[in-house]
């Protein structure tokens, strides 16, 4: 057990820094998930594509576009790199196979990875900060020793979350857009048949997810300081596991997923400290598989049984 | 005679290897309420499913003059073709009102998409009750009934039903029936049905088809069909 559990203000930074990165997961899990639910494809280019778009903000800023027009850019151009995957690499595989595409997302991992080092080089670089990051850039809550304090930085990553959230829901819920893209996902030889152009609603989930994963890299590199061209190796991973813990066809599953894990892998190794070294990732994978084994669909994810 | 609403000629189709049309010819009228009957496998899903482009065809289908053959699904629909598939194939996770809002896809006319809204549930008043829960948690009955309102959403010019008594209790498919016979007579919605009920089909239908074996054998007036010696001990059982 650690010494600093009875303490308040160190409970209350585990939590914050726990949710923060939270929400770099769910970020990254709501990609896999838009781009899953239509094609029930995993993209494992997700977390390099977002790097890629990280390195777009980081380029247009050091050309001297402010910083949050440089993210709209990005986000922009995101989408329609990511729509334009669909269309012209995954769907003529798709014909082929499961595996080619796996193959194909594998293939611009590596293209990605390699090219945004040569580009830009593989040592870190100072990433634009859409936020206030200074180290009096705080709010002061518990004072004392040790202190509990938010950072503006984790004030505004838990923020840009709670928009997003409330942006993908509408955009989902109650637009015909999203109604066309649920029913693709539902049931898409039924959708083809009430004349949805599904290849579109493809290209939206594939354009969206990759809006989403620069906007989660964009974020990564706000919380840790730094940007490289491996910024989001790991995340993806998380992004994976949070994916799957929520239910990988479940958009709030995916919040929730990246929140709980973000939170477990901050508390747990934080209140107990019996075994030295960082253990975050294990614990984490472990809750995952524990939540699996109960429930293999997920926390929020559909079991594939319908009505007859 | 104008050329029919539909027409189909030489239509083969085939799942890998496996050739299950073989030649289908068949035609709808404008306003027409024509039966596709045949034994299971014969080829009757199929043939709607070769009509709507969901299946690989050759020969040639034709929507008042316009060849669908070989065009997109979404393509086909689009020009007023309206399929309610076997099995329902409603959207279970989407919830009724949702279900009906697909339907009506290709239309731009909010206020007429709301007004037939209103008008489906007026007919499937099991629609109105259960408008805001998940089509999937419905029983079969109610999921047929909604697929058939989600298709006529669409305001077709040919309705195309596959099985809509599949697993509906007699009476309710008699309700059902009932209103796809006012549907058809008050705003002339043409309609090519697959139905097991033969008799209940015909006593609707104007026309008849019996597709054996992915070809057709007999068709002809409901009437004739339905006095065919060969066709009642086959289809009709007595």
């Amino acid at each position: 057990m650690s010494p600093n559990i009875d303490n308040p203000a160190y409970l209350l930074t585990l939590l914050t820094g726990g949710l923060t990165n939270g929400v770099l997961y769910a970020l990254v899990a709501l990609a896999i998930v838009l781009v899953y639910k239509t094609t029930s494809h995993i993209n494992l280019a997700q977390g390099e594509m977002a790097t890629l778009g990280a390195f777009c903000v980081f380029e247009l800023t050091r050309h001297g576009v402010n910083v949050w027009l440089a993210i709209a850019i990005a986000l922009v151009l995101s989408f329609f790199f990511g729509a334009g995957l669909e269309r012209g690499l995954i769907r003529p595989l798709e014909r082929r196979g499961v595996f080619p595409v796996i193959l194909a997302t594998l293939a611009l991992f590596l293209i990605i990875n390699a090219g945004v080092a040569i580009i830009w080089g593989t040592q870190p670089v100072a990433p634009p900060r859409p936020f206030p990051s200074g180290i009096d850039d705080k709010i002061d809550l518990i004072g004392g020793a040790p202190p509990f304090f938010i950072t503006h930085v984790s004030l505004g990553v838990l923020a840009v979350l709670v928009v997003l959230l409330l942006g993908l829901w509408l955009l989902l819920e109650k637009t015909k857009l999203g109604l066309g893209y649920r029913a693709v996902a539902a049931n898409r030889e039924a959708a083809e048949v009430m004349g949805i152009p599904v290849g579109r609603m493809y290209m939206f989930g594939w354009g969206i997810a990759a809006a989403l994963g620069t906007l989660a890299a964009a974020l990564v590199a706000e919380t840790a300081g730094a940007l490289d061209f491996n910024s989001m190796g790991v995340i993806l991973i998380f992004g994976l596991a949070a994916a799957t813990l929520g239910g990988i066809d479940s958009v709030p599953g995916a919040a929730v997923g990246g929140l709980a894990l973000g939170l477990v892998m901050a508390v747990v190794p934080g209140l107990f400290t019996v075994i030295e070294g960082d253990l975050s990732l294990v614990i984490a994978l472990l809750v995952v598989l524990v939540v699996l084994l109960v429930r293999p669909q997920g926390l929020f994810g559909t079991k594939t049984l319908e009505r007859v | 005679m104008a050329e029919p609403l539909l027409q189909l000629s030489g239509v083969h189709a085939a799942y890998g290897d496996v050739e299950v049309l073989r030649g289908v010819d068949l035609e709808v009228g404008e306003g027409e309420v024509v039966v596709l009957l045949g034994a299971n496998g014969a080829g009757k899903t199929t043939t709607l499913r070769a009509i709507c482009g969901m299946v690989g065809t050759r020969g040639s289908v034709r929507l008042g003059g316009t060849e669908l053959t070989g065009k997109p699904t979404e393509w086909v629909v689009r020009r007023g073709i309206s399929h309610v598939p076997q099995g329902r194939g409603v959207f279970g996770v989407l919830s009724v009102e949702e279900n009906l809002r697909v339907g009506a896809w290709n239309r731009t006319d909010a206020k007429g998409i709301e007004a037939d809204i209103e008008r489906w549930y007026t007919v499937f008043p099991r629609l109105a009750e259960r408008r805001t829960q998940l089509a999937g948690g419905m029983s079969g009955g109610e999921q047929q009934m909604l697929a058939v309102a989600r298709g006529l959403m669409a305001r077709p010019r040919l309705l195309l039903l596959d099985e809509p008594s599949l697993g509906l209790a007699q009476i309710i498919t008699r309700e059902l029936f009932a209103q796809l016979e006012a549907i058809n007579r008050e705003e002339s919605v043409a309609m090519l049905i697959v139905e097991q009920n033969a008799e209940l089909a015909l006593s609707f239908a104007h026309r008849g088809y019996v597709l054996e074996s992915g070809s057709i054998v007999l068709s002809g007036s409901a009437d004739a069909v339905r006095g065919n010696e060969d066709m009642r001990r086959a289809y009709l059982g007595y």
